[in-house]
């Protein structure tokens, strides 16, 4: 290692031939992937931002210039309205309600407990199952015969449930009210884990010292929780509403597998990238659906950015 | 070391906040720790430990208690309906709608159905589920190992440029490349027969995650080991392949777990770019069945094929549960 690193006269030139290798062997090595992000990530946002300004035809491309006006056109389709509203309406209640969840189990198994791996895994194990599997479960569970509806007979509770207007066989995922709330659930219980997980890593990342001074100061649990480790969470929190938003405005497998790929019942899972595929491959309207494509980007986007000036440009821990 | 005498301390601060005589007792534990920090004054602090924790469980029983309470909750409502989708697969459509835990009877036609007599059949599915998470994760291993390794340990000039368009594509929704992977992958003649299951091993052949997750592995390796290997000769492809790789194999192992996982339990690909029916991976299958394959309210095989699907990834779960935990950490963006 010495020996390498002691300057010797005339070594110069095999130093530039040593360093010539090794861009070169960099080279070799990031060549095809480099190739594929360029050509099927990068290179697919530019194609689809160029085939939305035109009219597209499937065999031969492009056929008439059209400019914005796929972009106009989406803005005024009440469907794609309410697939942003749909779309929308879910992430703003998934996210959160998924964020206090998972903080929640984060910081009670982040205790000093027995079976703390089992529980860590039990509650992770949804969130590794396939999206399918866990749809038709659910869509068991929440069908008018289902164990939902049995249950909460059992227990007695029909009159409840009777009160909010649901009668004892009420179809969850099959009625118009219903069935996007029955998805948000329905991903809360399988993603809640996943979120326990990242704020699990920020929890320790937090100093022990913060927690001894706080202790001095004669701060309960409840008090430290709120004025200690909530705030200093805040990359953790920053972290994983931006995957969190990002995931929900993609909303795609659970609405296609609950209502097929018109968004039944009645467009109320048609959600922003289901109407994306529906105008692509079922209308078959490859211009349009690329500008739905890109508005979902631009929102996408644009939702990272205000949450990052929310957070105070404080840079996630984890990533 | 100058921290551990404040460690008991510190617990014993938590462990009785009601009794301002220990605070005081603790506080002035914390003054001598941080003092005199010898380790005459580690020792006696030290000592005390063992007996503290039991004043810690003592005074916070209905802390713990409600901990479990909601710990076993929660753990049943997670466990709950999996073990309902078992139970359901051994019952007769007409006992799958009632309220039994044991199946009355006890059936297996529900299985006989799920495994001998769908179209296309669940071994064929199985099969094609495997050939796709099988071929994405190599790739994602092999491509990954090599970018990880180049953006970690060799300069050249764009590096940082590359690494951060690597990074940039992480930003990018799947969705949006839907249209346009679709095209391409028409035009390249992978729409037809087998080469669909190509299609999508060509679309996630490499993730952006697996080369950071590699890259920051290869970063915490030391560099005299590669400075051994290089004195001794080796060139930067030998020295990559023998001394670098076997010791990123925590990391490859992450990355194996995440990619396998992902692939199998994929949906949105398979999805959208195959169209015939005996190429239909077992997310797929189990979703066309169910939408459009006319068993839509079958409940037992239905959940049959459920449990099919899941526990392959439940098996490498249990055994590598730390890999996957480790792997959505790291990277916490699904890759």
């Amino acid at each position: 290692m010495t020996a390498a690193s002691t300057p010797r006269p005339g070594k110069v030139a095999a130093r530039r031939v040593g360093a010539r290798q090794e861009a070169l062997a960099g080279y070799a090595l990031v060549a095809v992937p480099m190739l594929l992000f360029l050509v099927l990530n990068i290179g697919s946002i530019l194609y689809a931002a160029f085939i939305s300004v035109w009219r597209w035809n499937i065999r031969t491309g492009p056929q008439q210039f059209l400019g914005l006006d796929n972009y106009v056109k989406a803005l005024n389709d009440p469907i794609f309205q309410s697939a942003v509203t749909n779309t929308v309406y879910y992430t703003v209640i998934w996210v959160p309600l998924t964020m206090a969840l998972g903080l929640f189990l984060a910081v009670i198994v982040n205790q000093k407990i027995r079976g703390k791996t089992f529980f860590r895994g039990a509650f992770y194990f949804p969130s590794i199952a396939s999206s399918a599997a866990i749809s038709t479960i659910w869509i068991f569970i929440l069908n008018p015969f289902g164990l939902f509806n049995e249950v909460r007979g059992a227990l007695g509770l029909n009159p409840l449930f009777s009160l909010l207007g649901y009668d004892a066989n009420q179809d969850w995922l099959g009625d118009y009210h219903t069935a996007m709330n029955g998805v948000i659930i329905l991903n809360a219980w399988t993603t809640s884990g996943t979120f326990m997980i990242f704020y699990l890593a920020s929890l320790q990342a937090i100093p022990h010292e913060v927690y001894e001074a706080a202790a001095i100061d004669g701060a309960g649990a409840w008090d430290t929780f709120r004025r200690v480790t909530f705030p200093l969470l805040r990359p953790g929190h920053f972290f994983v509403a931006t995957v969190g938003i990002i995931g929900g405005l993609q909303l795609f497998d659970q609405a296609v597998q609950i209502g097929n790929v018109d968004g039944a019942p009645a467009n109320s899972l048609m959600t922003l990238v289901l109407y994306l595929y529906n105008a692509a491959f079922k209308r078959v309207q490859y211009g349009y659906a690329a500008a739905i494509g890109v508005v979902l980007f631009v929102i996408i986007f644009s939702a990272t950015l205000i949450q990052r000036r929310i957070f105070e440009g404080r840079e996630p821990t984890t990533a | 070391m100058h921290n551990s005498p404040q460690m008991p301390a510190q617990r014993d601060e938590t462990a009785a906040p009601e009794t301002t005589g220990s605070s005081m007792s603790s506080r002035a534990v914390v003054a001598a720790g941080g003092g005199d920090a010898g380790l005459a004054a580690a020792l006696p602090a030290t000592r005390v430990q063992p007996s503290v924790t039991v004043v810690g469980d003592t005074s916070h029983v209905w802390r713990r208690r409600l901990a479990y309470f909601f710990l076993i909750g929660y753990a049943l409502l997670m466990f709950v309906p999996f073990a309902w989708t078992v139970i359901t697969s051994f019952k007769t459509l007409e006992d799958s709608v009632r309220l039994t835990l044991i199946p009355q009877p006890v059936t297996t036609a529900a299985w006989d159905y799920a495994l001998f007599q769908l179209h296309p059949n669940v071994a064929q599915m199985f099969f094609n589920s495997f050939i796709v998470a099988i071929a994405v994760t190599l790739t994602n291993v092999v491509l990954g190992s090599f970018a990880g390794y180049a953006f970690a340990r060799l300069r050249f000039p764009g590096r940082n440029l590359l690494f951060l368009l690597v990074l940039a594509t992480l930003m990018i929704p799947d969705q949006l490349r839907m249209l346009p992977i679709y095209i391409i992958t028409n035009a390249l003649g992978l729409g037809k027969g087998p080469l669909q299951l190509a299609s999508i091993v060509l679309v996630l052949a490499i993730s952006a995650t697996s080369v950071f997750l590699l890259r920051q592995y290869f970063l915490t390796i030391p560099k005299d080991l590669e400075e051994a290997a290089r004195i001794d000769g080796a060139g930067h492809f030998t020295t990559f392949l023998r001394v670098m790789l076997p010791l990123a194999s925590p990391a490859i192992a992450a990355v194996t777990i995440l990619q396998f996982q992902g692939t199998w339990n994929g949906f949105f690909w398979p999805f959208v770019l195959i169209r015939d029916q005996n190429l239909w991976t077992l997310p797929l299958g189990l979703t066309e069945f169910r939408l459009v394959g006319g068993f839509g309210t079958n409940w037992p095989p239905l959940m049959a094929t459920v449990v099919l699907a899941t526990v392959p990834i439940l098996i490498l779960y249990l055994f590598f549960q730390r890999y996957f935990v480790e792997g959505i950490a790291a990277s916490g963006v699904k890759g």
